[in-house]
């Protein structure tokens, strides 16, 4: 079939487009106008804006600790249900098949969970394959767990390292290795309270500089594409931007990702002792031309983290809101489930919201800082639209400030920056740029040969309006999304890249297993047969 | 031999789901209870429920939730069985029951591998508090200390325990001053301790108590909890329907969204009451009846030989997962979802596969969700 879009704004910045265009689709794919047929069906998009399909390299929508997290706030989710049809952007969607709805409707078209342990990877993608229209990719975590540390404490070469990264890569059905906390968790099982960059972990005797440095190369010599995604220590805490700069110079050149720079963006001026240092951030970022980060933006209200960090999270505890959370000890990272409320009126939070904006405003690169919220860490994914419409417009933005304690914006930059991010910048964002990061190289782009997932706006004035509900959403040239509302369930699929490894790893595996927990390494494996949907992965190709 | 009934009367497996389908469409308040089943089971079932307004249930939720409602009412701590079994310096098992909640716990948790590991020059000890009038303690494992053994008096101890452990002065329990003292120093004393308890044999206070016990360990050294996982797949069946509806077992659809009430959409007192006017009964992993006595009409997916007090309307012989056929199910001995490999597969029908066909004959109802 033959699909035609015709007559909107085309903003595709990866082809250097900016105009009025038609966007032919046919069998999920974008192609050129045909010179004498007809199109099947036509849509108009005159007046409107036509974007590829939206990307979020960070969001955490599935997984063991996702699960958890839904089960210890069974309130949460009864407050959304009952002010759904007024309310629908008030708190994070809970189960998997709103989750793909609403994603859908805001355009977004492919979303990565960000933090599976490679043991729960069936776990993840079972929920994954539940959640209908996007696709999905996952990150597997590392860098806390027995085998790579034991690697290392043993000075194993390079090669093994890679082919046990390859290995975990292929098992788990992952797009990308990501770290967290690099060896805290390890040392938080032997008490270690506290973990810096350059602390070592006991009994391994490896600095968590040394993990993040051993995966980097790795992942990068590997040729998979997407960097290593980083987590760094010191999460939340007054200060920690010297831990957040000191990764940042460790990146030495060579491909890294750092997540929700926010949470790493704190000084310790002023009478509390806790203030902005997104200012030095963002230029440490400026001057890294191989580093990339994500935000992680803090938005008011009531939410829950869920993170991989268990020692932070741990520490975090006493905050919980409501005053309950779940800490688990996981055969590697595990995680924590700490309940939180954001509160406009508390020094801390708002300073926190500043910090997010003003990353994304000083960060000159809209290519290299991605949009997150660290779903739903920061704040629900449901926020996103309002976000979009801080970054575009300065007075908004002003207006949320005066709501603000004073002496937390004090500690803040954010009331001088007068940037607003335009369209194209948006796009690039959370289009283009995302892509590029993730090595998708058909997506993110409306040229010849892209997946046809496309996302068309009305070209509203009020910026969240038009981002909350899409006009029309494709995904793989079908429509599945008008006016803001789903039209069509479809299934999606999961990213994967293997890279390939040495076979001789696959018997040390079953060997490790074997030794250290008496099981076969086989309980670890993804059989695409277990997904019960078709064609449940995509592969994505290596660099390599 | 017949694989499929209809008022016990043997019949081809499309009659039986196609009557299936006629007996839900027209039930006002159906109930899909048992749900011992695989994954692929246990998402079919709950798309089935939503698809038809029932509630659903599983024939372990009086144990599993009692762990979820301590979980969200205080939150816990918690490990694997693997950090259990490789990392624990100080086992605190708790309570009755243990090795019937997971036979292989000896031999999982009470032997520790010979690898060397990080903990490995710091001797272990295991202690059982309250282990009750069962089974003696599991042969060739000596070191396993028995404390309090008959108490009658748990969750009293682990209070007082509890009190001990952050230095305040406790009453009269069942075991001597000396003794509690001496046992709250062991687990202060504790590197990387782990409790252990199956939810079947405590009540929710108790296990509370517990579970705050190791909360306040926390403070100065290091120690979580393992509950045991139920049978019948419950803990994958749990985590089905929390992924899928944002809440555990004992939630209905009846009005459209997924509403959570433990007592009200508890399938036995649904079926007792007369509340439910039809039921579909899944005992995939084992020929389980279930538990209520007043006549509903049922639909049965089963392990072959089930007996029933009534004759179900229909009834199904399903494949075993992970015998008859591939699965995916919770495995108590690393805690977390894995692929089962059918061990002796055969051609009987898996629970997702009659669910799939049940959900294909209802009427039309428009695009369903997925």
């Amino acid at each position: 079939m033959l699909t035609r879009v015709k007559g909107g704004r085309v903003i595709d910045p990866a082809n250097g487009r900016d105009g009025i265009a038609d966007i032919w689709l046919r069998d999920g794919r974008i192609v050129d106008a045909p010179a004498d047929s007809r199109p099947d069906e036509t849509y108009d998009a005159a007046g409107k804006i036509v974007t590829a399909g939206a990307i979020d390299i960070h969001s955490h929508i599935a997984g063991s600790n996702v699960n958890t997290a839904r089960l210890l706030l069974p309130e949460l989710h009864r407050s959304t249900e009952a002010r759904r049809a007024r309310a629908p952007l008030s708190n994070a969607e809970w189960g998997t098949f709103q989750t793909g709805c609403r994603y859908a409707t805001m355009g977004f078209t492919t979303v990565v969970e960000p933090a599976v342990a490679p043991n729960y990877a069936l776990h993840a993608h079972l929920e994954l394959a539940d959640i209908p229209i996007i696709d999905k990719a996952t990150l597997s975590v590392l860098g806390n767990d027995d085998y790579l540390l034991s690697l290392m404490r043993s000075g194993a070469s390079a090669s093994l390292v890679r082919d046990y990264v390859a290995w975990t890569l292929a098992t788990s059905r992952a797009l990308g290795i990501k770290v967290i906390n690099a060896g805290g968790a390890a040392a938080f099982k032997c008490n270690v309270r506290q973990f810096s960059f350059d602390d070592v972990v006991p009994f391994y005797g490896v600095s968590s500089r040394a993990i993040v440095k051993t995966l980097q190369r790795a992942v990068h010599e590997l040729g998979v594409p997407h960097p290593l995604h980083v987590h760094c220590n010191n999460l939340g805490l007054a200060g920690n931007a010297e831990t957040a700069l000191e990764t940042i110079a460790a990146a030495e050149g060579l491909p890294l990702h750092l997540a929700h720079l926010q949470f790493y963006g704190y000084g310790k001026e002023g009478e509390r002792g806790f203030s902005s240092a997104a200012a030095r951030l963002a230029e440490a970022v400026n001057g890294a031309k191989s580093v990339t980060v994500d935000v992680g933006q803090v938005m008011f209200g009531q939410t829950v983290t869920i993170s991989s960090d268990v020692l932070r999270q741990f520490n975090a505890r006493a905050q919980a809101s409501p005053k309950k959370w779940v800490i688990f000890d996981g055969d590697a990272n595990g995680g924590g489930i700490v309940p939180y409320n954001y509160r406009s009126t508390d020094f801390y939070n708002a300073v926190q919201w500043c910090v997010g904006l003003e990353l994304f405003l000083l960060i000159d690169d809209p290519a290299r800082v991605f949009f997150t919220t660290d779903h739903p860490n920061g704040a629900p994914f449901t926020t996103y639209p309002e976000i979009f419409a801080l970054l575009m417009d300065r007075d908004l933005r002003a207006q949320w400030i005066a709501t603000l304690p004073p002496a937390a914006v004090a500690m803040t930059t954010l009331a001088s920056i007068k940037r607003e991010y335009s369209l194209n910048e948006i796009v690039t964002m959370t289009r283009a740029a995302p892509a590029r990061l993730l090595g998708l190289r058909d997506r993110g782009h409306l040229g010849v040969g892209a997946v046809a997932d496309i996302a068309v706006y009305a070209n509203e004035a009020d910026r969240a309006k038009m981002f909350r509900a899409a006009s029309l959403v494709f995904k793989d040239g079908e429509l599945v999304v008008r006016d803001g509302e789903v039209t069509r369930y479809r299934w999606g699929r999961a990213l994967t890249v293997a890279p390939g490894h040495d076979r001789a790893i696959e018997r040390r595996m079953q060997d490790y297993y074997s030794d250290r927990y008496g099981l076969s390494a086989d309980v670890m494996t993804v059989p695409a047969t277990a997904i019960g949907r078709p064609e449940p992965f995509e592969a994505v190709p290596c660099a390599r | 031999m017949s694989h499929a009934w209809i008022d016990g009367r043997p019949v081809a497996l499309h009659a039986a789901t196609a009557e299936a389908a006629r007996l839900l469409a027209a039930s006002r308040v159906p109930v899909v209870a048992g749900l011992g089943t695989d994954i692929a089971g246990a998402r079919a079932a709950i798309a089935l429920a939503e698809r038809i307004g029932a509630a659903v249930d599983h024939m372990s939720s009086d144990a599993i939730l009692r762990d979820v409602e301590v979980m969200r009412a205080t939150g816990m701590m918690v490990t694997t069985p693997n950090e259990a079994r490789l990392r624990a310096d100080v086992l605190l098992l708790i309570g009755a029951g243990l090795v019937e909640a997971w036979p292989e716990l000896p031999a999982r948790l009470l032997v520790r591998p010979p690898m060397a590991h990080i903990d490995e020059k710091v001797p272990r000890r295991i202690i059982w508090l309250c282990a009750g009038g069962g089974p003696t303690k599991p042969s060739g494992h000596d070191e396993v200390q028995m404390v309090g053994r008959n108490c009658k008096d748990l969750p009293a101890l682990l209070a007082a325990l509890r009190a001990r452990v952050a230095g305040r002065p406790v009453g009269k329990t069942s075991l001597s001053a000396k003794a509690l003292d001496a046992l709250a120093a062991d687990l202060r004393a504790a590197r990387f301790g782990v409790a252990v308890w199956s939810a079947a044999a405590l009540d929710p206070l108790t296990i509370e108590m517990l579970c705050g016990l190791v909360a306040d360990l926390n403070t100065t050294t290091r120690f979580t909890g393992l509950a045991l996982a139920a049978a019948d797949n419950a803990l994958g069946v749990l985590q089905v329907c929390g992924w899928m509806t944002g809440f555990p077992m004992r939630t209905g659809f009846g009005r459209g969204f997924p509403e959570h009430d433990m007592w009200r959409f508890d399938a036995e007192r649904l079926v007792e009451s007369g509340e439910a006017d039809c039921a579909v009964w899944i005992s995939a992993y084992r020929a389980a009846a279930p538990a209520w006595n007043r006549p509903v009409p049922m639909i049965a997916l089963t392990a072959s030989n089930a007996r029933f007090r009534q004759t179900p309307r229909v009834h199904i012989d399903v494949g075993r997962p992970g015998a008859d056929h591939d699965a995916v199910e919770h495995c108590a001995a690393t805690g977390t979802l894995v692929p089962a490999v059918a061990t002796n597969p055969s051609r009987a029908v898996s629970v997702a596969d009659v669910l799939a066909h049940i959900i294909s004959a209802l009427p039309s109802m428009g695009a369903g969700p997925c």
